[in-house]
Order: C-alpha cells, then structure tokens, then sequence
C-alpha cells in the first residue's frame, strides 16, 4: 500500500513538474529561435546587400562591355536547333560569369574574332585594239587584251580599344602581263577618336582624302578605272601616302569638315620628295547640304602642296561636286551625278643653250647652258552620271578630259552598266572611247595609240565584312 | 557716317551673335540624343520626355539595313550628347557616320553610346554555320525586335539606364515617363490582344523577314517570305511556290515593308486571292503611325481587317 501510495506520489510530482519544465525549454528555445531569426535576418540582409551591390557592378560591366564590343556583345549565345528559336534568359551562373573587357578570351566563341574581316575580289578584262595592244597604251598599261585579277584585298578593321580603331588592308593584284601576283600593303593606319576639340587623327599609310574618288577603293568605284585626271596627275591607282590627317568638324548649322595632312611625298609623279621633314601637306574642306529629303549635294575642295625629288614646288588645287536624287522609299538613288577638277602648277627648269664668242674672232667657241625656270600649269576634270532606275541596274558615262604633265591633251568617253545580283557580287560592261591630241608621245614599240576603242568586263566580289560607304 | 554704318553692323553683329547663343543655349538645356531608327526615336522621347531632344539618323519610310551614310548625319552625330543604336547589326553602319562626325562621347565604348537589345530574348537566331548563302542573315538574330509591344519594357529600361549614365540628376522624372508610357502600353496592348485574338494561328506570308516578333506576340504564323532568302530578290520559281503555297494554305494576307516593292507583292497576292497590306515596319513608315503606340495600332488595326 505504502509503495503504492509512494508510486501515486511520483506520478503526482512528475505530472506537476513537467509543465514548468517544458515551460522553461519553451522559453530558451524561443529565445534561441529568436537569436537564430535575428541572425537569419542579419545574415540576409548582409548577403542581399552583397547581391545588390553585385548586380550593378554586373550591370555596369555588362553595359560597359556591350558597348565596348557592340551589339555582339549583347547577343545571347547564337547555337540554336531551329531557323526560329528563342533564347533563353541568362542564369544568374551566366550572369556572373566574366563579360567583356574583363574576360574577351573566354567569352568569345570558338573562330570569334574581336574585329572585321573582309574580302574584296576585282578582276578585270579588256580588249583593245592592236596597235594599242602594241604600244602598251591602253587604259591598264601592260594588261591590254587580258582578264587578270586588278586588286583581292583583305582588310581587318576595328576597334582598338575604346579610343581607337584600326584599319588593315593588304592587295594583292597582277600589275603586268605574265609577271607574278605581288602581295602589298595597301593602308594600314589607326584613327584617335576621343582626342579633344571634335578633333580625329589618322595616323599610318592611307588613301588621302584629296578630291572624293581617291579616298574609294578600286573596287568600289563607279566605273572600271580611275578617272584620267587622278591616273595623270597623281598614278594609275591614285595617291597612297604615309603620315597623318586631323579632321575638325565644325559646330555650325551645316556640315563642314576641315582636313589638314602632312605626309612623306611619296607619289613619284607629283611629288617624290618622299621626306616627312620636307612634307607634302594636304588640306580639304567638304560641305554637304540636303535639298529636301530627296536631294543631297556634297561640295568639296582638296589642295596638295610638296616637293619633288629635284625640290621643285608642285601644288595641285581641285574642286569636286557630288548629287544624289533618291526619291522617296526608294531603296537606292535614281541618280547620281558629279565631277571632279584638278589644277596641277609645278616649277620646271627651262634650259637653252647659248653660243659664246669669248675671243671675239666672231667663230663661237664656247656653249653655255642657261636655265630659267618657269610654272607649269595643268588642268583636267571628269564629269559622269548615273541612272538606277532599277534596284539591280545602274546605267551611267563618265567623260574625262585632262591635260598631260608633259605635254598634250587626253579625252575619255565611258559608257557603262552595272549590274548586282545581290549586295556582294558585282558585274559591270563598259566601253571606252580614248582620243589623244598629236603630241602626245605614244611610241611605244613603234606603234601608236591616239584612237584607243576599250571594251571592259569587271567582275568583284565581296567575303565577309565591308564597312558601309559615305555619300 | 563710317562711324554710324560700323556701329549698326556691330549693332547687327551681336544680335546675331545673341541669337545663336540664345538658341544654342536653349538646345543646351537638353539632353541632345540621336537614334539610329525611329522606332527608338519614339521610345526614347516617352522616357525622356521634355527632358531629351531626339533625333533619327532614318526615316519610318527606309530600310535600316542599307541607310546612306550622309554627311548631314554626321553633323547630328556631331552635336549629340547620347547615339542609341538598335544593335544586333541591323545599324551597324553608324559607325561610318560616327566616325566622320568627330565626337568622342558617343564612339564605341563610351558612355553616351546605349545598344537597346541586351537583355532581349532574341528570335531567328541562326544555328549551326552561318554564311551569305543564306542571304543577307544576321548572324546574331533577328534584330526586329521593337516590332514586339511586349519587349518595350526592357527596350525602354535600357534606355532609360543608358540615359541615366549621362544625366543621372533626371532619374525621378526619367522613371516616372517610361512608367507612364508603360502604362499606356498596357491599355493598347489589352485591345491589340482583344482583336488579334480570333486570328491565332493564322498564316500569313512577308516580304521580308522582319515580323516575326509582331507576329509571335499575336499567335500568327510566318508561311512564307516572297525574298527567297533574306536581302534576295525574289526568283520567279521561288514566287511560283510562294503562291502554290498560299492557295493551298488560304493564306489571306502578304505583309509588305513600306520600302519594299509593292507592286510586286500586290501582283503575288493577286495569283492567290489574297490581300497585300503594307505595314508600319517603324514609326513613321505609314501615315498616322507617328509614334510607337501608333504605329503598332495602325499595323494591328490593319492586319485584323485583312485577316477576316
């Protein structure tokens, strides 16, 4: 009874001390949950503001870098099983991972370069006559009767980095009948885009922007060749040099470019001084005016001043004018018209001889060589336009009329077609009708070409990228 | 006399000089902005507000893929506080311009240069090798993305992030115009759905493919496009096929570009019994599409009734 009573008691004790137990351990344990959901709160706080400030650092470098790099940049990674697909959003792993400039190389896709390339492919045949085949005096001296590749030109361009770009164009082309491709380097130069005053400069080996056709390519010409005037007063491919341009544009209501270049001089036939210290400098001014929305016209205003190899002054002045009619919608302009002037005035030596009694016996005896020098004016011009009534077709003439440096006058007649079957491949017939004044001297080969009938075909072709053409 | 007639033109001469200051400085109080299209025109103008003065390099009426890059471009560029480029290489021949206008807030990399398709989920990206035989392709996508109402709201935050970089003291007023328009967005975008959706899953054909973002967002289907590849003239056999197609298909309607041949399409639609619409393919492309929410009213409005 008494263990009974005993065990009641326990029972008793333990059913009333439980409930304060469990009590207490309520009591620490919410306290301890507590702690643990201030720590939690803390601790989340802590990483949600080391999330915050991750993510807009992400976001500037992601906006940096999509600049920097272009749209590339800013495209979502391209493989994808169907023509239509949608791509998904990126994951926080993507997110976080590396974006250019911080990390190019493990960006980039296998074969993805950081700047342009291209190709341009131009090949042209003509037929001439004989007795110009003879002379060697068709408009591709030493190609006549022949289908060669002109110019296949690789260029690289692109940005540097975020200050500068850069330009590289390598050609080779077949510069004489049966001789072997030469590879050469065409321009290679960088542009400083971010220098103060709205100014850019252009440094290394460039088309100088003298006249408006010179700066274009050979294959992106209008015609098959270059206008006689450039062909006669600078070379057959224009004038290449190596040095520096600064370019200002002016903060007016209309357009206007002031250029200002020094260069080496290294054209042989209008300057070949080939010195920076005794420099060709350049300058042009181009100004540009749109009649409407339909009419644009583009006048410009180019000088070229050096030294030839034996330091005489050769100064070549000129003028160009540009039109273009777009009608509204159209894809293309349904005409194109424009010109181009060039003065070339050098000093020339004018030597005589002169008989010299010295012992007045009256039988000359001696010869003496007197020089003088005197200024040698030169002026040629083109005139040319073109109809594209169709997007695919263009029809256009070009007429030249020019000067030579010597002695004589040339005149050029150039009908021609263009047609391209898409925005890279281009096909162009033209004829040409060259007539030469008496004295100009072609004798070559004891034949001569004053009437000089060319029939041209050019084929060209463009791989990859090519950077879209000014006005 | 020599007196009096130097003093007025001195006179003249600094009215003139006080009018250009004047009118430089009042464009001075804005943000100066250039966009490469009309479409971001449009949407830069709800965010800026009378904060920005914008101005398009195109017109609503041109091809943005082959714009001519003229020198009155250039002297736009020149002034600009803030160049906003599409991207994904539908105007990457701003750089020409940009290069012969000499200014270095807005060259590649700098803070004043804003792409708007970051972030985009991108369509007709082209997989496996990617080359000209498949026409003028864009190898990062379809880069017609603002034709899509519902991509505006990340359109116009990358505007507004862009715009911000420059002019950070406008962010309130910057955030309270985009929400605005987002807002007026909204209310089109319920009607445009309203009236589109009895044509889920109808086929159309293109000219060009540069719908299919408008068209995904509404439910229809891309049949066919009368270019046989992108940037291609079409070739007669091709035409023969495309119409082959819509007269089995029933297809009733050939989406034209305002910039791309009309009478061609409408000769086409004319074989199959169909409908030749010519749609806003920008801001601006058709009468009364003069802003964003326009321009995609007056396609939805115009497609819906070609559709039934």
């Amino acid at each position: 009874m008494r263990k009974l009573i005993a065990l009641a008691f326990v029972f008793v004790s333990i059913a009333l001390a439980s409930p304060a137990a469990a009590q207490q351990d309520a009591e620490a344990l919410r306290r301890e949950l507590d702690q643990m959901r201030k720590n939690f709160e803390t601790m989340q706080q802590e990483y949600r503001k080391s999330m915050d400030a991750m993510a807009e650092r992400l976001r500037r470098l992601e906006t940096q870098s999509s600049e920097g790099a272009g749209s590339r940049a800013g495209a979502a990674p391209a493989p994808a099983p169907s023509q239509t697909t949608v791509q998904t959003p990126a994951s926080a792993i993507d997110l976080l991972s590396p974006r250019p400039p911080f990390g190019l190389y493990g960006q980039r896709a296998s074969g993805q370069l950081l700047f342009d390339m291209g190709v341009a492919g131009d090949f042209v045949g003509n037929l001439v006559q004989r007795n110009v085949d003879k002379a060697s005096a068709g408009t591709f001296r030493g190609q006549e009767n022949r289908f060669f590749p002109r110019e296949v030109e690789l260029s690289l361009f692109g940005q540097i980095d975020p200050f500068a770009r850069a330009e590289v164009r390598i050609e080779a082309g077949e510069d004489a009948r049966g001789t072997a491709t030469n590879l050469s380097l065409a321009e290679a130069n960088i542009t400083l885009m971010t220098l103060p005053f709205n100014t850019q400069l252009k440094l290394g080996q460039m088309r100088n922007r003298y006249g408006w056709s010179n700066q274009i390519h050979e294959h992106d010409l209008p015609w098959t060749d270059r206008p006689g005037v450039l062909r006669a007063y600078f070379s057959d491919n224009g004038v290449v040099e190596k040095g520096a341009e600064l370019t200002w544009v002016a903060d007016l209501p209309f357009y206007l470019e002031a250029l200002v270049g020094a260069f080496n001089g290294d054209n042989d036939v209008a300057f070949g001084r080939g010195r920076i210290s005794e420099p060709l400098l350049t300058g042009r001014l181009r100004t540009f005016f749109e009649l409407g929305d339909e009419h644009g016209i583009q006048l410009g205003t180019s000088v070229a001043h050096g030294l030839t190899a034996d330091r005489r002054r050769s100064t070549l002045p000129g003028f160009d004018v540009r039109y273009k009619y777009r009608p509204e919608g159209w894809l293309h302009p349904l005409v194109t018209a424009g010109g181009e002037g060039v003065w070339s005035i050098r000093r020339a030596e004018v030597t005589r001889d002169v008989t010299i009694d010295t012992d007045a016996d009256g039988i000359p005896d001696t010869t003496l060589t007197l020089g003088n020098h005197r200024t040698d004016t030169r002026f040629g011009y083109y005139v040319y336009g073109e109809l594209q009534p169709f997007r695919r077709w263009a029809f256009g003439a070009r007429y030249d009329e020019t000067e030579q440096l010597v002695r004589g006058r040339e005149k050029a007649f150039e009908p021609y077609v263009t047609f391209w079957p898409s925005e890279f491949l281009r096909f162009r017939g033209g004829y040409k009708l060259t007539e030469r004044s008496s004295d100009v001297g072609f004798s070559t080969n004891q034949a001569t070409a004053r009437h000089v009938d060319e029939w041209f075909l050019q084929a060209t072709f463009i791989l990859g990228a090519h950077p879209a053409h000014p006005f | 006399m020599t007196s009096t007639r130097s003093m007025r033109m001195l006179g003249a001469l600094l009215c003139a000089a006080i009018v250009f200051f004047v009118t430089t400085a009042h464009a001075a109080d804005k943000v100066r902005v250039v966009t490469t299209i009309s479409d971001l025109k449009s949407l830069t103008e709800a965010v800026g507000g009378d904060l920005v003065d914008v101005e398009s390099l195109t017109r609503g009426t041109q091809n943005a893929h082959e714009a001519e890059i003229r020198p009155t471009m250039m002297l736009k560029l020149r002034r600009a506080d803030v160049l906003i480029t599409n991207g994904l290489a539908l105007d990457s021949w701003v750089d020409v311009a940009v290069n012969g206008a000499n200014n270095s807030n807005i060259v590649s990399g700098a803070p004043g240069r804003i792409d708007v398709s970051p972030g985009l989920p991108i369509l007709d990206v082209p997989g496996g090798r990617v080359d000209r035989s498949m026409g003028d392709v864009h190898p990062h996508g379809n880069p017609h993305f603002s034709l899509d109402p519902g991509l505006a709201p990340q359109i116009t935050q990358n505007i507004l992030d862009g715009l911000l970089r420059r002019v950070p003291q406008h962010r309130s007023a910057f955030e309270k115009n985009r929400q605005a328009f987002l807002a007026r967005l909204e209310e089109s975008m319920a009607g445009w759905t309203k009236t589109m959706a009895p044509f889920r899953g109808a086929k159309v054909v293109i000219y060009h493919p540069q719908w299919i973002y408008f068209l995904t967002r509404f439910g229809l289907v891309q049949a066919a496009t009368l270019e046989d590849r992108p940037g291609i003239p079409a070739s007669p056999s091709h035409l023969v096929r495309v119409i082959e197609q819509m007269k089995i298909e029933k297809i009733k309607v050939i989406i034209v570009e305002p910039w791309n041949d009309r009478k061609l399409a409408a000769r086409v639609a004319e074989e199959a019994g169909a409908k030749a619409v010519v749609l806003a393919s920008m801001v601006g492309g058709v009468k009364g599409a003069d802003t964003y929410i326009d321009a995609l009213d007056y396609n939805v409005r115009t497609l819906a009734e070609a559709l039934k």
